[in-house]
């Protein structure tokens, strides 16, 4: 029975060494429980070297009811719609542009929500299916259940039905993400939606009110102001806290001149329903966290973007002792991605002190499904890792932020190189000239090495990769330099 | 794909696409049928005593919007000779695993409860007239 077990197993699995055989016979070797982009690219690796793989994956309902397929939430709720919806909002842009370039038409351009969501959640359907095939493939076994830990070795998967299972493994990985967190004030469960929400609401979400200042919530006020929404953002203090604050305030300064409204420096303490309907209208009541103003809005919807909180808190790892940080939730792992528990890894989002991107959750899981059951020893390098926030004005960044690198080698050992630079397509629809930036931040004291690199205009992502690249070579100014540009693309610059 | 939406589409689309046993237009009475569990597939198509051409597709597949009303028309076409079985692949996936479905539209033509052939994607109605002869005068 799971008693006994817990008596003498806790000493047996602290001994033990994660790679020596262990003298039970196991349902599995392999649980992973999360079927998102480090859960699923681990298991199908798993299942490559011939082990026996289960995938636990579920989605607890949001408040407002929704819900979704296989995949994570990058699929469902996260990159693919965000980027397909910043797509749209950009089409709109170039139609407007298109008349300057001799395009002529004479009807009004406008924008349906419902025929593109939909076409985008067609598109998130067929990957949910893909998945399910690539697992079964693969023979990986999957079940549509929530898995928590019971006790060592041991876990319960209760599906949407309530029938519950156990299932017992030699290793476990958890890959369980997170969810968009609430304010915690009146009306925030009841009126508001998230971002797990956003992409498939049945209805357009009209004037919007956005509560947050991430790159989710950037990025989202960013593409629903470009479908022609009335998009307002409240933003507590800074912008894109993390990233480089010089590129967060320009990627600020075009959003508002190219119009969505900011108010700075307020949190909303309610938010009540005025008139029900789809979307209704909401009363939101604001504080400043400067003073005791108190100010008060009318929206159709409102967008709650303040942060994302692990899925670590109710699925058992109390029962088998995995140690977790109580105030974030977030999971500290060792550079093997090993828990204190040395049966149990996890990847992905809940990692404490990592980055949160699904590429690194994907080379985490590999080269940790590599390092158990191939011999390998390559570890993650979480060093270097370029993103990208698709903001109406796109921004891709690999390495220090200017902050950061005069922290750590001093201001007098870097060197910033910057330039504006005006993209060619938007000379003739006569666009901003002197918004698109660039910026490289080099490190005098090492050849001047390059240590960051940031741009910020059209196609960030695509120019981004590249840089990324020389960057992981150790590229130095010189070396740039000697490079000759392409041209005309924004990345000569 | 996310619930909500599709609740709603389900809720908009015309009696057709519901999954009541849905009835085409007056020629394709009784030979369409939306298989409603695994049980209904035993029932219809495995035991069927006549062949039964089973249409596997999904609501966010494009191509597949196409085939189906095609070959529900060739169907009908065959004056009664075979049945056409509709599979919505997100409602029951278990029988698409089952039956291997991989990509989507996949056909499956089912005699006496064994598959005796199969395609993938979109044929035109030459095609499939000739794929459901085959069926009826193997």
């Amino acid at each position: 029975s799971v008693e006994a077990h817990k008596e003498d197993k806790p000493q047996k699995t602290m001994e033990v060494n994660g790679l020596t055989a262990v003298p039970e016979s196991y349902d599995y070797d392999l649980i992973v429980i999360g079927g998102g982009s480090g859960g699923l690219a681990a298991a199908k690796e798993a299942a490559k070297y011939g082990k026996k793989v289960m995938v636990l994956d579920f989605v607890v309902p949001t408040p407002q009811g929704s819900s979704w397929g296989l995949g994570g939430t990058c699929v469902n709720v996260g990159c693919i719609p965000k980027k397909l919806m910043h797509q749209a909002a950009l089409l709109g842009q170039a139609l407007q542009d298109s008349r300057k370039f001799g395009w002529q038409f004479t009807e009004e351009v406008k924008h349906n929500w419902m025929t593109m969501t939909e076409s985008v959640q067609n598109y998130i359907g067929s990957l949910n299916w893909g998945y399910r095939v690539a697992l079964r493939d693969n023979k990986v076994t999957y079940e549509n259940a929530y898995g928590e830990f019971v006790g060592p070795h041991t876990i319960k998967a209760t599906n949407k039905r309530g029938a519950e299972k156990l299932y017992t493994a030699e290793r476990f990985l958890i890959a369980t993400g997170e969810r968009p967190r609430y304010l915690g004030i009146p009306g925030d469960k009841e009126y508001c939606i998230s971002s797990d929400d956003l992409f498939s609401l049945p209805y357009c979400p009209g004037k919007t009110l956005v509560v947050g200042a991430s790159y989710v919530a950037l990025e989202c006020a960013g593409f629903l102001a470009g479908l022609g929404l009335d998009v307002t953002v409240m933003v507590r203090s800074i912008l894109l806290r993390g990233f480089d604050q010089d590129m967060a305030n320009k990627i600020g300064e075009y959003m508002k001149e190219h119009g969505v409204n900011f108010i700075r420096e307020f949190v909303p303490i309610k938010v009540e329903q005025i008139e029900e309907g789809t979307p209704g209208r909401l009363k939101v009541t604001a504080k400043s966290t400067t003073g005791n103003q108190i100010i008060e809005g009318e929206y159709n919807t409102v967008l709650l973007a303040i942060g994302r909180d692990p899925c670590t808190r109710k699925i058992g790892l109390d029962k088998v002792g995995v140690r977790i940080n109580e105030k974030t939730g977030k999971i500290p792992v060792n550079d093997e991605e090993q828990t204190n528990v040395s049966y149990i890894y996890a990847v992905g989002d809940i990692l404490q002190d990592k980055l949160e991107l699904t590429p690194v959750a994907i080379q985490a899981g590999r080269l940790l499904i590599r390092r158990l059951y191939a011999g390998a020893t390559t570890k993650c390098d979480y060093v270097n890792v370029p993103t990208t926030v698709f903001t109406p004005l796109e921004y891709g960044a690999c390495g220090y932020s200017e902050e950061t690198a005069v922290e750590k080698f001093g201001e007098e050992n870097i060197e910033v190189y910057h330039s504006h630079f005006w993209p060619l397509e938007w000379t003739v629809p006569s666009r901003d000239n002197n918004k698109c930036y660039a910026k490289i931040i080099c490190n005098i004291q090492d050849n001047e090495r390059v240590i960051g690199f940031h741009v910020l205009g059209p196609n960030a992502g695509e120019v981004t990769q590249g840089f990324a690249a020389a960057i992981k070579c150790g590229m130095t100014k010189e070396q740039l330099d000697n490079t000759v540009g392409i041209h005309p693309v924004c990345a000569e610059v | 794909m996310a619930q909500r939406l599709a609740l709603r589409r389900l809720l908009l689309l015309a009696p057709r696409g519901t999954p009541s046993s849905a009835f085409g237009t007056s020629a394709g009475r009784a030979s369409t049928f939306n298989v409603q569990d695994g049980s209904d597939f035993q029932d219809r198509v495995v035991n069927s005593p006549k062949p039964v051409v089973v249409d596997f597709h999904a609501q966010w597949c494009g191509p597949c919007k196409i085939l189906g009303p095609r070959l529900e028309k060739m169907v009908a076409k065959q004056e009664g000779k075979v049945v056409m079985a509709k599979v919505d692949i997100d409602d029951h996936t278990d029988l698409a695993i089952e039956y291997e479905v991989s990509a989507v539209p996949t056909v499956l033509a089912m005699k006496n409860g064994d598959v005796v052939d199969k395609f993938v994607g979109i044929k035109d109605e030459d095609q499939l007239e000739a794929f459901l002869k085959k069926l009826i005068g193997a």
